[in-house]
């Protein structure tokens, strides 16, 4: 039994390396560093380490940025979730044959560079694009509709990013839901709505929450999306981050600001999955 | 400034048209980087339009050296006694940010095999040789940053004895204030910062900064994704220094930006795209930028605001643990070379302090205000100088500027 155990331990080593090499000390290098100053040059100072980042952190200079990282990142959850969960149903229910061509063409978009199509979406959306290009001869509209550089465009285009970071968990968990579950509910005179909101997503509420931390934690740590697709109206924490390491050249306090948005999202994740495997799972 | 009515001139036509491409290349490689590496803004900003830059005072931009002019007694002066070069250079340049013929010359004339880099971004390039071993013998580096790396010793002393070419340079630029005497660096090329309109949309004369706050073009304005080119404006503005360390001053500045950023579309990385493709009516803008908008976009039209605007410029220097000192100095010779310096304006489409390089350089540059403003012009400008630490009172108040606070 002990023998068995520490087996199984062996295989947990790989992962084990892989977290520590590439999670646990890149967090504290940047935890250390933003201890530091900064020098005139771009460089990090470590002589006096102390907490001065950390109160320029917790200025409320950088609450509405905070606040529109979050609100990006709900939007684009729950649109993911809602775009997501009927394709993955459709495609685990109706896919037949064809299921692992239809997730093959889920994950076909990651072959090409995601700037390149997150470029592709300015040239959808701009003035002159594509969509207000097809608005203006039908006629729809007057003039060109501001799409880009918008909270729209913003979440639009993550939302397309990370779909399918949602598909792919929630394809999994409906996949494996017995459908005779469904059929027993319907036997028992239960409405087709009635079944899918008492037994179907119920029995999938895994998936759905692992599609929700898979569209969350990367939206909130996005600055691509905001960069190219959004405006002046339309910073986060990201951007400001990305902003302070490479214009600024304020290493320390974008680490500081980085270790709180990693702090804050692990707290976060964990606190969710408590509460969700409580109330949810049972 | 006057306008852009220009007459026909085939030879020049194409002439601009290959300087645009070589621009728009230069630009698009170093920003498809960045935004590969993540969207990087100053890097941006720095690999087209040269970033922050101090000059001292611009050249008289209009007439050729007469027989007054301080100018070379010959445009190409070869150093004396012949140097011997090593055999080898590494040059590290912007993409395309050289004439065509530049390299292949100077390989010819001095039998060196030059290795010619080009890096996507300035921050790039400034991380590199950072490392004091980069490899590289000569690169480009903004002006405003010369002063910083003679102090962190990344860039050596000229030889001057080998550049007789420095008296092709106008005659300030020959003792500028970031660099008295030219030890450490030679200018290259220059450019201006002002704003630009699609005079199609807006059919007003607009001369002012004040344009940029007009509540009439809400959601059609940008502003450049610089700090210091940013607050500059608003410093104009206000009547202050572009250069001021108060606090106070700069609180203002902010306070007009936060005015300002209600109407804005976007804090632009890339004005020239926005402005070509008519997302925006009206951005900052960096003049040498505006000259690829034309191109696309001939109803654009580049402004000098009349409270003056910015302007900078990038030298060449010889960088710290350089392995080919002498072949790397010849090399900074040739560029001041005149024909050679025009070359290379009449392909980039920048403009550079040779003053004797001017009566080679096509007339459609020339005559360009946006490429070439007047000494009037000029005299409205002022320049960005490094301010070491202070800088971070600029990058914090922009970061609360951008933070929407």
């Amino acid at each position: 039994m002990i023998r068995d155990r520490r087996r199984d331990a062996v295989f947990l080593l790989p992962g084990l390396a892989w977290l520590v090499v590439f999670f646990a000390v890149p967090l504290a290098i940047i935890f250390v560093v933003s201890l530091g100053t900064r020098d005139q040059f771009g460089g990090v100072i470590l002589d006096h380490l102390g907490l001065q980042n950390y109160h320029r952190a917790l200025e409320p200079d950088f609450v509405p940025t905070v606040a529109n990282s979050l609100r990006y990142a709900t939007l684009t959850t729950v649109f993911s979730i809602a775009i997501a969960y009927p394709i993955a149903y459709w495609i685990s229910r109706y896919g037949g044959r064809r299921k692992n061509l239809l997730l093959i063409l889920v994950m076909l978009p990651f072959w090409t560079s995601w700037v390149i199509r997150t470029y592709a979406w300015m040239i959808i959306l701009r003035d002159n694009g594509v969509v207000n290009g097809i608005l203006g001869a039908l006629g729809l509209t007057d003039g060109p509709i501001q799409l880009l550089n918008t909270d729209f465009s913003v979440v639009l285009g993550m939302t397309y990013g990370f779909l399918p970071f949602a598909i792919l968990p929630l394809y999994v968990s409906i996949d494996r839901l017995d459908p005779s579950l469904v059929a027993a509910a319907r036997d028992l005179y239960a409405s087709g709505r009635a079944a899918f909101w008492h037994v179907t997503l119920p029995l999938t509420m895994p998936g759905v929450i692992a599609a929700a931390l898979l569209t969350f934690i990367p939206a909130i740590g996005d600055f691509v999306t905001p960069d190219l697709l959004g405006g002046a109206q339309t910073t986060t924490i990201a951007k400001v981050i990305q902003t302070l390491f490479l214009s600024s050249k304020d290493w320390a306090f974008g680490s500081a600001l980085a270790f709180l948005l990693i702090v804050a999202t692990i707290v976060g994740t964990v606190g969710t999955l408590r509460i969700l495997r409580r109330e949810v799972i049972g | 400034m006057s306008d852009h009515d220009r007459v026909p001139d085939p030879a020049g036509t194409l002439a601009r048209r290959l300087a645009e491409e070589r621009l728009t290349r230069r630009c698009f490689l170093g920003r498809m980087a960045v935004a590969g590496a993540g969207g990087a803004m100053m890097p941006l900003l720095a690999a087209c339009g040269g970033g922050a830059t101090a000059s001292p005072v611009a050249a008289p931009a209009t007439g050729t050296p007469g027989p007054g002019t301080p100018a070379a007694p010959s445009p190409s002066a070869e150093p004396t006694p012949a140097p011997t070069p090593e055999g080898e250079l590494y040059v590290y340049n912007y993409t395309a940010y050289i004439g065509e013929e530049t390299i292949p010359s100077f390989e010819q004339k001095y039998g060196v095999k030059v290795t010619y880099d080009p890096f996507d971004t300035y921050e790039t390039m400034t991380a590199k040789i950072a490392t004091k071993n980069s490899g590289y013998d000569v690169t480009f580096a903004t002006s405003v940053d010369i002063p910083g790396f003679v102090a962190r010793g990344l860039i050596q002393p000229l030889d001057l004895s080998l550049i007789p070419n420095v008296a092709n340079l106008a005659p300030e630029w020959q003792d500028p204030a970031y660099d008295p005497g030219n030890r450490y660096s030679m200018p290259y090329m220059w450019w201006t910062t002002g704003f630009a309109y699609d005079t199609a949309r807006i059919t007003e004369d607009l001369t002012s900064w004040a344009a940029l706050w007009d509540a009439r073009w809400k959601g059609k304005i940008a502003m450049l994704d610089d700090y210091r080119e940013t607050f500059a404006v608003a410093l104009i503005r206000l009547g202050y220094s572009v250069n001021t360390r108060s606090d106070a001053e700069l609180d203002e500045a902010l306070a007009l930006l936060q005015q300002q950023a209600p109407l804005l579309r976007l804090y632009a990385a890339d004005e020239i795209a926005i402005l070509s493709n008519g997302d925006v009516w009206l951005s900052h803008a960096w003049g040498s930028d505006v000259y690829q908008v034309v191109a696309e976009r001939p109803t654009v039209k580049y402004v000098l605001p009349q409270e003056g605007g910015i302007r900078g410029s990038d030298t060449m220097v010889l960088l710290a643990g350089a392995k080919h000192p002498v072949a790397a100095t010849l090399f900074i010779n040739h560029m001041l070379d005149a024909q050679v310096s025009a070359a290379n304006t009449n392909y980039i489409g920048y403009m550079g302090p040779n003053l004797a390089a001017r009566e080679f350089i096509d007339p459609a540059i020339l005559d360009d205000p946006t490429l070439n403003p007047d000494k009037a012009a000029l005299d409205r400008l002022q320049e960005l100088q490094d301010l070491g630490l202070d800088l971070e009172k600029y990058q914090k108040r922009f970061l609360k500027l951008k933070a929407g606070a």
